[in-house]
């Protein structure tokens, strides 16, 4: 076999698609992977115009080929760039899902002389296998960022729910701890608040009968007894203690009255399985509220109160409520920094009533309003809130078929507002009246 | 300076290298239509973190392709990621330019340039070369002591396009063997 026959035999073998162009585009040679995919054999198309014979891509090529032309050096085409510059069809038409053959073209200087190009190559690679599976990679690399990045979403929200967890079961123990303390309180209070009556009870007839034995030596007239009686007071200071000691008696009494007070409401609130369906009067349930809640409040802040007259009374879980009303007052108060102004308000809308707790403080960002009910969500810092409030607040209201509605500009303070239906939730029925949480 | 090459190895290669790049610079300019100034060539040895230095940068992007032929190594492509637009515009790229077709230009720039200086350099020293397909090259990746040579020969370039932000630098690098040949046919050059 001599050697052209051999390099021809060679040309058409190959798995290369091969097309020698002059410098005027036409087609000076093709081997058999053109003729194949084109269904042109080489015959037909020698001597016509490349760029005639792909209308599509004459200006994509002719612009390879110019620069092949002019700079005398080899000009590459990537499947990346440009998948299917030639528009044969896959090399896998039964398996595949592609359609086109994916093409790395090399566009080669052939014949030259003075550096002027005479010829130019044209070597066409299918790659349509390498690039579907390059695409599958890609695809699947994609994924697994994806699924990393929600893993990481996921993790950090695990960690986050896990120390709010462990915050609220400290609370929760504190919360116990509480409630022991105060039933331990309970007893002495009830026996220092009795024998603080009976005191006052005996300071004033022992007050009484010593102004009765003043009368008394008064009547005597005798100046000795007078002048022995006038240095005792003096140097028991006597007319002090006589006006001090009912007024100490008084302010213990009132003390001790409010200790008994604390310590009640203490218990009312750890008891918050006593869910107990009944009719309440809302804003009763809020004065209370605001008893228990005064001392987040009684520094600075000043409660302006409007309630619309004969409210009518809710069916409802009281202590469930004023739980959730609690919260709201805490939360209200932390955000003005315990000082400013709060705003109440009660009114009857519909079969509804409804009750509104406004701030002064500096409002709710934007971001953080969607997130307000989400359970663990707190802006308050570690150790200062469970991220549960809210929330539980929502699924009680919820529960009582209401609505908790929430306003807020920034630097314009916020304002949450409950409202229940009056009948209570359509199936509370006396069957799970006494439900609890 | 150059443990390679002497003085005079290093002038004569100097002065064969500014031949071929302006060469390679008009040929590019009557492509793209647009001036096109040219730096005198550096050639320097260096080691592998000296190698690596040239990569800390983000005012780049770089390819790379390797060369067969009586020499041998890899012509890495520098290409100033300021001014991309304007040259895209220039060579006939719809703009914007997304990341496809942006990859696709700078990938046609540096084989354009590369090969454009490769050929000066492998003409003017009787030398045959030819060059594959550049690939994006992200050097970040690579550690110097990953490396596997201790001292390379670089022949740099840099193009700059007037009037616009873009300029490239080509950095033509020779394996150890190579370096040998290059130095001989200089040899047999001087003599002459």
């Amino acid at each position: 076999m001599d050697q052209p026959h051999l390099h021809l035999q060679l040309n058409n073998r190959l798995p290369l698609g091969i097309c020698v162009l002059d410098a005027a585009y036409q087609v000076v040679y093709w081997n058999d992977f053109f003729s194949d995919r084109t269904g042109l054999p080489f015959a037909e198309v020698q001597g016509k115009n490349l760029l005639e014979l792909f209308p599509q891509q004459a200006r994509y090529l002719k612009k390879k080929i110019d620069s092949v032309l002019v700079l005398n050096n080899a000009s590459f085409s990537y499947w990346e760039h440009q998948p299917h510059v030639f528009p044969f069809s896959s090399s896998r038409p039964i398996t595949g899902e592609e359609t086109l053959m994916y093409q790395n073209i090399e566009f080669l200087p052939g014949e030259c002389d003075d550096s002027a190009v005479r010829t130019v190559c044209l070597v066409v690679q299918d790659v349509t296998e390498l690039a579907s599976y390059f695409q599958a990679e890609q695809q699947l690399s994609a994924r697994l960022e994806q699924e990393g990045a929600e893993l990481k979403v996921l993790n950090e929200k695990l960690s986050m729910a896990q120390s709010q967890l462990l915050q609220s079961e400290k609370m929760a123990a504190i919360g116990q701890l509480a409630a022991g303390v105060a039933h331990e309180i309970n007893n002495p209070i009830g026996f220092i608040s009795s024998n603080l009556q009976t005191l006052q009870d005996y300071a004033t007839r022992l007050l009484k009968l010593t102004a009765f034995y003043e009368k008394i030596v008064s009547k005597t007239g005798n100046e000795t007894f007078l002048a022995l009686q006038r240095d005792t007071y003096q140097r028991l200071q006597f007319d002090f203690v006589r006006t001090d000691l009912p007024e100490l008696l008084t302010e213990s009494i009132d003390g001790i009255d409010r200790v008994a007070e604390i310590v009640k409401n203490l218990k009312a609130f750890s008891h918050v399985d006593n869910a107990q369906w009944q009719p309440a009067n809302l804003v009763d349930g809020l004065e209370n509220t605001l008893k228990i809640a005064a001392n987040q409040l009684k520094y600075h802040v000043e409660i302006h109160r409007d309630y619309a007259a004969d409210l009518p009374e809710v069916y409802c879980q009281p202590n469930q409520i004023n739980q959730v009303l609690l919260n709201l007052l805490v939360n209200a108060a932390q955000a003005m920094d315990h000082k400013g102004h709060l705003y109440l308000r009660a009114w009857q809308q519909d079969q509804s009533v409804c009750i509104e707790v406004r701030d002064s403080g500096p409002g709710i960002a934007p971001e953080h309003m969607s997130r307000l009910f989400e359970p663990f969500f707190t802006t308050k810092p570690v150790g200062s809130g469970t991220g549960l409030g809210l929330s539980l607040s929502y699924s009680i209201v919820k529960k009582h078929q209401g609505d908790i509605l929430v306003q807020s500009q920034p630097g314009e303070g916020a304002s949450f507002v409950v409202c229940l239906p009056i009948a209570g939730p359509a199936d509370s029925s006396p069957a799970d009246s006494s439900r609890s949480v | 300076m150059s443990m390679l090459l002497s003085e005079l190895q290093r002038d004569a290669l100097q002065e064969l290298m500014n031949i071929s790049m302006g060469q390679a610079a008009n040929a590019l300019a009557r492509l793209i239509d647009a001036k096109i100034t040219l730096s005198i060539p550096k050639i320097v040895v260096v080691d592998a973190s000296e190698f690596q230095q040239m990569f800390l940068t983000d005012q780049y992007w770089f390819t790379r392709q390797s060369f067969l032929g009586s020499v041998k190594g890899e012509a890495l492509t520098l290409l100033a990621r300021a001014g991309t637009e304007t040259i895209g515009g220039l060579m006939d790229y719809a703009l914007p330019l997304d990341d496809r077709s942006k990859e696709e230009l700078l990938l046609e720039l540096a084989n354009i340039l590369a090969g454009a200086c490769l050929n000066g350099f492998s003409t003017q020293l009787a030398l045959h070369t030819k060059l594959s397909m550049p690939t994006m090259f992200n050097a970040e990746l690579r550690q110097a002591d990953s490396f596997r040579w201790s001292s390379t020969l670089l022949l740099e370039v840099e193009f700059q396009l007037e009037g616009t932000a873009f300029d490239s630098r080509i950095v033509i690098c020779l394996e150890q063997l190579s370096i040998d040949v290059l130095i001989n046919k200089l040899n047999t050059l001087l003599e002459e």
